[in-house]
């Protein structure tokens, strides 16, 4: 009984492994955890650019299928082990993801390196990402924070600003941006009157509220995330009188905000990675069509991630890594046919027909230096019960 | 050890070449090197709990000053943050430690009374002032430099193995100070303050970021084995793989974690003949006659809290090598993910699970709870999935179950805590 | 001017958050104090069965919101707090009756109840994570202020303002109410006294005819109600999240030996005092100098004593010092 079971238990492991013909990619982002409500969008918009390809069967190297994986955007260890399992175990091919930066840097360090896979990540902003040793494995679609804090400052003297108070969340994200607001606020002649951490989960910022209030400042920075203690750091500062006004980075920008207190922060302002870009409303179309939020933070840089793995492997003609390492800086940038979402067959064709292509993309995709996208920001402001465009930066 | 003692590992390493056979062998590995860190865990705080009743929980301070050390044994010196603040930072933390034996001091000479308090009070306040006056500036000058890469002070440039004695001994200063302070405390007192103090050594390597860049995390630390790309790039180790019928992807991959699990094994094999020899010592015997009855003890002229700060001490030197191999085997120190439950409890199960006085099932519980630690919740979702296979698949209760199953871990850790301590308070191995 | 200009800055930044945050932390600690002074063991499950309690008032709350019921400006929540009592003295009595009282039986010593106490730590916390799960909950509804800074300001002219939200009021009346009927139980009633006595002098307390098991009954129960009331005015005040409630543990043990472990009046002075000290010490008092000295000698810092980074390491810091020099707690406790 017991060797039957354990052939069923055999058998059905391998019914589970891939088949030849087929080419898995893994999505590893946060589907716990800070970010956990962004995910599920993220991860969809990159199955739609996988299920695009498939249908227009102008893909010769096989059916790309997706596996999931959590990382938990804060826990590395769990990051590490979920990243084993998918490229050791469902032998992936290609990783979108991770999403925050310091698992992105473990899974890059002890994973993608040492099996040589390729990674390009959709959210991971952290400027050390920027020099991390990548045997030229890892790309992201998402700029590096040092861009985010320079767009920060512009917008915060565009706006006749001239002293800010910045509160982190205390991890490395939050860390490296309040570093580049911080240093590019001062060169632009502002005064920054406190920059403090403030730790996610707590129940209670009367404190960290108290010392920025203290500091002064006519607008409060917070760099954190939304489901987190960025959103407390705005509850109490809101309940204390300390600020009225804020400046929300990336990961502040979410609906859940809006829900909770939308009617009190009305007029403050943030930005989200994003540019005037004929592809972002494709997108949002497609993605409706798809059924989900195409608007969602980071989606559009997800369906580009893995629509980038696919066509640079389609270019090089191989979906081993090593292979297609060097073809996404090609099919990234200028020359060739420009190619927005939806339009992935119509690239898969003029590849095969030895032609060039320029993936624009969702996000409007312009691989710079070590392998990370410019950085074009749309800026936001809070007006009624959303998120208002206000110009492309 | 008995026969039905030696089945219980021979049972484990079952369990593990299954996870090889059923889920992939570097799967197998990785778990492997971590039950072999969790069984140096679970001896270090055997030798508090078992050989002297110590109830500390301050496990993961000492775990995080053994990965602390890493870093400052093995990364290289960044001579530009050196200069910018390198003599500040010493000259302010010599301040603060000469203002803390100044107050020592004056507490031992002075008589009790008003006068001794003010003179304390100024010396500790002053001394307060001054070192942050000394070190604020240098703090600020170092962390302004090249924050994305560095900010730091760096650490010696030195192999990272000798990092492992260095965060025995980092733990083994830390436990003296906190040892010297607690130890005269009641058994539950001395468990909420080591806990405390264990979250403030947390908070101090998440919040100082000139010391380990905080929670910028330090990525990239040396490795005492090979690199997986290298392997891959040399023509005779693919062969060699070749040869076992691995390609040389995977092939690396396992060899690398072969490697650290044989460096792993040797040091717990040395420290478990070390815990033996002193378990079946003299000092041993002096130590479980502690325990058992102190006042007997202190009637037969043992100095008591000389002896207790002592295994204190020693406890905590294994736990922090542990911390230091563990930071080692993930090449990154990540300040964030020192956690109680994880760190300190959890060691807690795997001592009391596997028998606590007995240096043996100390191991066999770091063995077994990591692997329930890990496996549970693959397990705990299959289970949800056929028992509520019959439920629509749309069923609310259902997408409900299969999101919590990740929680069953910790359900399953504290049910099986609580059998254990009713119906086999001794654990799976008892003491002898 | 300038000085009420002070008073109110820090009464608006130190005082009303503190006192609010201590009563909370108050009547956790009367609960740990409790269990210690009858049951004699460390309560290590005390902020997890703290978030199961909670947890059953947030449910019942959806369900009173779901069916229109409000009592605006209160918050529904003050209407579910008995059912969600009497969840948590149903755990907290299964737990007796399951684990705790073997352990009485057979005379065990204190430090292996404390362990049990660790493992129903381990089983609650994932429990209240398997039925809400681990993020944050919100159910606090009705008026959220009493009166907001702006509103202060207007009415008084002065440059500083002072917000009174209405859940920091219903906490600090809500837990005057429930410790002066706590004291007036102890003091005053029957049982209250025999409860007393047995903590005193167990064995004195057994020779004069006071059931045990009764008395550890009543404890279980008294307790129940100061978890599920302090945090229910936790979650009202702030947020509900598990990870939270079982990081309260810290404080509210701080708290109790601060006082004098198994003194109820220290545990709630203990309370006060942390939660003075929490946020007294990192917060950067510039302002506040600004208003009451002259130009000349205004600080040119923040004035802040330690960065709120290392908030939660006042409480121990403090504890450290207190055990070092009054090992029986600043109100004399007992220590076994």
């Amino acid at each position: 009984m017991k060797k039957l079971l354990l052939t069923t238990a055999l058998v059905g492991f391998a019914a589970g492994a891939a088949q030849a013909d087929d080419v898995p990619l893994g999505i590893i982002l946060g589907f716990t955890g800070p970010l956990e409500s962004i995910t599920p969008a993220m991860a969809q918009a990159a199955e739609m650019a996988i299920a695009e390809v498939n249908e227009s069967g102008n893909f010769s190297l096989g059916t790309v299928t997706s596996v999931r994986g959590d990382d938990g955007c804060i826990d590395s260890g769990m990051a590490v082990a979920t990243a084993e399992r998918l490229v050791t175990s469902d032998r992936v091919l290609g990783i979108v993801g991770a999403d925050c930066s310091g698992v992105t840097g473990a899974i890059l360090q002890n994973v993608a390196r040492p099996n040589g896979v390729v990674m390009v990540s959709p959210s991971a902003t952290s400027p050390a990402l920027s020099t991390a040793e990548d045997d030229g494995l890892f790309f992201r679609t998402a700029p590096s924070d040092a861009r985010q804090g320079q767009v920060v400052s512009d917008i915060l003297v565009d706006r006749g600003v001239e002293s800010i108070a910045i509160s982190y969340t205390n991890n490395d994200y939050g860390a490296g941006l309040a570093d580049s607001i911080q240093a590019a606020f001062t060169a632009a002649g502002g005064t920054v009157t406190m920059v403090a951490s403030h730790e996610d989960g707590k129940a209670d910022y009367s404190a960290e509220v108290g010392a920025l209030a203290a500091a002064g400042g006519d607008v409060l920075v917070v760099a954190g995330y939304v489901d987190q203690g960025g959103r407390g750091i705005i509850r109490s500062a809101l309940d204390l009188g300390a600020f009225d006004t804020f400046e929300l980075v990336d990961g502040m920008i979410g609906d859940s905000l809006l829900e909770a207190m939308g009617d009190e922060i009305q007029g403050s302002y943030g930005q989200l990675p994003g540019a005037d870009n004929p592809g972002t409303e494709t997108f949002q179309g497609l993605a409706e069509a798809a059924g989900f939020d195409g608007t969602s933070a980071f989606a559009p840089e997800s369906y580009d991630a893995a629509a980038l793995i696919m066509l640079a492997m389609a270019a090089a003609g191989s979906t081993a890594s090593a292979d297609y390492k060097d073809h996404v800086m090609d099919v990234a940038n200028a020359p060739g046919e420009p190619i927005y979402p939806g339009e992935l067959g119509r690239a898969l064709e003029i590849i095969a027909a030895g032609g060039d292509v320029d993936y624009v993309g969702a996000s409007a995709v312009e691989l710079i230096g070590p392998g990370e996208s410019a950085g074009n920001y749309r800026e936001l402001e809070i007006r009624g019960d959303a998120f208002e465009t206000v110009r492309f930066r | 050890m008995t026969l039905r003692h030696a089945s219980y590992f021979l049972l484990m390493a079952v369990l593990l070449v299954l996870v090889g056979v059923l889920q992939s062998w570097s799967v197998a590995m990785g778990l492997l090197n971590m039950c072999l860190i969790s069984a140096i865990l679970a001896l270090g705080v055997n030798i508090q709990w078992g050989y002297a009743g110590l109830f500390s929980v301050g496990t993961m301070g000492f775990v995080a000053l053994g990965g602390l050390a890493v870093v400052l044994t093995s990364m290289p010196p960044v001579h530009e943050a050196w200069s910018a603040g390198g003599l500040g930072v010493l000259g302010g933390l010599a301040i603060g430690v000469l203002a803390i034996i100044a107050a020592v001091q004056v507490h031992r000479r002075m008589a009790k009374g008003w006068a001794r308090l003010a003179v304390q009070a100024v010396v500790v306040i002053g001394g307060f002032f001054l070192y942050r006056a000394v070190l604020d500036p240098a703090v600020d000058a170092i962390e302004g430099t090249n924050t994305a890469v560095a900010g730091y002070l760096g650490g010696a440039g030195m192999p990272v193995i000798l990092s492992w004695v260095v965060g025995g001994l980092l733990a083994a200063g830390a436990a003296w100070v906190i040892g010297k302070v607690s130890l005269g405390l009641r058994s539950d007192y001395l468990a909420i303050a080591t806990l405390g103090i264990s979250e403030t050594i947390v908070a101090i390597m998440k919040n100082e970021d000139w010391l380990s860049r905080g929670v910028r995390n330090v990525n990239g630390l040396p490795r005492p084995v090979p690199y997986e790309v290298n392997l891959q790039n040399n023509p005779d180790f693919v062969a060699w793989a070749q040869s076992f019928g691995f390609d040389a992807v995977e092939g690396s991959s396992i060899f690398v974690k072969a490697c650290y699990a044989v460096i792993f094994v040797v040091v717990l094999a040395l420290i478990m003949w070390l815990s033996e020899r002193a378990w079946n010592s003299p000092w041993g015997r002096m130590m479980r006659a502690i325990r058992d009855n102190e006042t007997a003890a202190k009637a037969m002229g043992k100095d008591v809290k000389k002896r207790h700060l002592q295994v204190f001490i020693l406890g905590s030197a294994v736990c922090g090598i542990a911390g230091a191999m563990l930071v080692t085997l993930d090449g990154l120190l990540t300040p964030a993910t020192y956690q109680p439950l994880r760190f300190t409890f959890l060691i807690w199960v795997m001592v009391i699970v596997g028998g606590s006085g007995n240096n043996w099932g100390a191991v066999l519980g770091g063995f077994l709870i990591w692997f329930l630690w890990i496996e549970v919740e693959p397990i705990g979702i299959w289970a949800i999935t056929n028992l509520t296979a019959a439920m629509p698949e749309d069923s609310g209760l259902r997408a409900h179950l299969l999101d919590s199953a990740a929680h069953v871990r910790l359900l399953t850790m504290g049910i099986i805590l609580l059998l254990v301590l009713r119906f086999a308070p001794r654990g799976l191995i008892p003491e002898r | 001017m300038d000085f009420l200009n002070a008073l109110v800055l820090l009464g608006n930044f130190v005082l009303i958050p503190a006192i609010s945050y201590g009563s909370q932390l108050a009547l956790g600690a009367l609960g740990i104090t409790l269990i210690y002074g009858i049951l004699r063991f460390s309560h290590f499950a005390h902020g997890d069965v703290m978030a199961f309690g909670t947890m059953a008032v947030i449910l019942v709350t959806w369900w009173l919101q779901g069916m229109g019921v409000s009592i605006d400006p209160l918050p529904t929540a003050l209407l579910a707090l008995p059912v969600g009592i009497a969840v948590a003295a149903g755990l907290l009595l299964g737990t007796d009756r399951t684990i705790y009282r073997f352990y009485r039986k057979v005379k065990a010593p204190p430090i292996v109840v404390v362990m049990a106490s660790l493992g129903v730590m381990f089983v609650v916390n994932g429990l209240v994570r398997f039925i809400i799960g681990p993020d944050d909950q919100n159910f606090a509804d009705g008026a959220r202020f009493l009166f907001t800074v702006r509103d202060f300001k207007e009415a008084t002219g002065l440059d500083e303002g002072l917000g009174l939200r209405w859940s920091q009021l219903i906490t600090i009346v809500v837990t005057l109410a429930v410790m002066s009927g706590l004291f007036w139980f102890l003091n005053r009633t029957r049982t209250g006294k025999s409860m007393r006595a047995f903590s005193d002098n167990e064995d004195l307390a057994l020779l004069s005819g006071i059931n045990p098991e009764r008395v550890v009954a009543v404890t279980w129960l008294i307790v129940a109600v100061l978890v599920t009331v302090a945090g229910t005015l936790y979650g009202l005040d702030k947020s509900f999240k598990p990870f939270t409630y079982f990081q309260l543990l810290l404080p509210m043990f701080a708290a109790a030996i601060l006082g004098g472990m198994g003194n109820p009046l220290g545990a709630v002075a203990g309370a006060y005092i942390i939660a003075l000290s929490e946020v007294g010490v990192t917060y950067a008092f510039r302002k506040f100098f600004q208003y009451l000295l002259p130009e000349s000698m205004e600080p040119s810092g923040l004035m802040q004593l330690l960065s709120t980074d290392y908030k939660f390491a006042v409480s121990f810091v403090l504890l450290v010092f207190v055990l070092l020099f009054r090992p029986t707690g600043l109100f004399k406790g007992q220590s076994i």
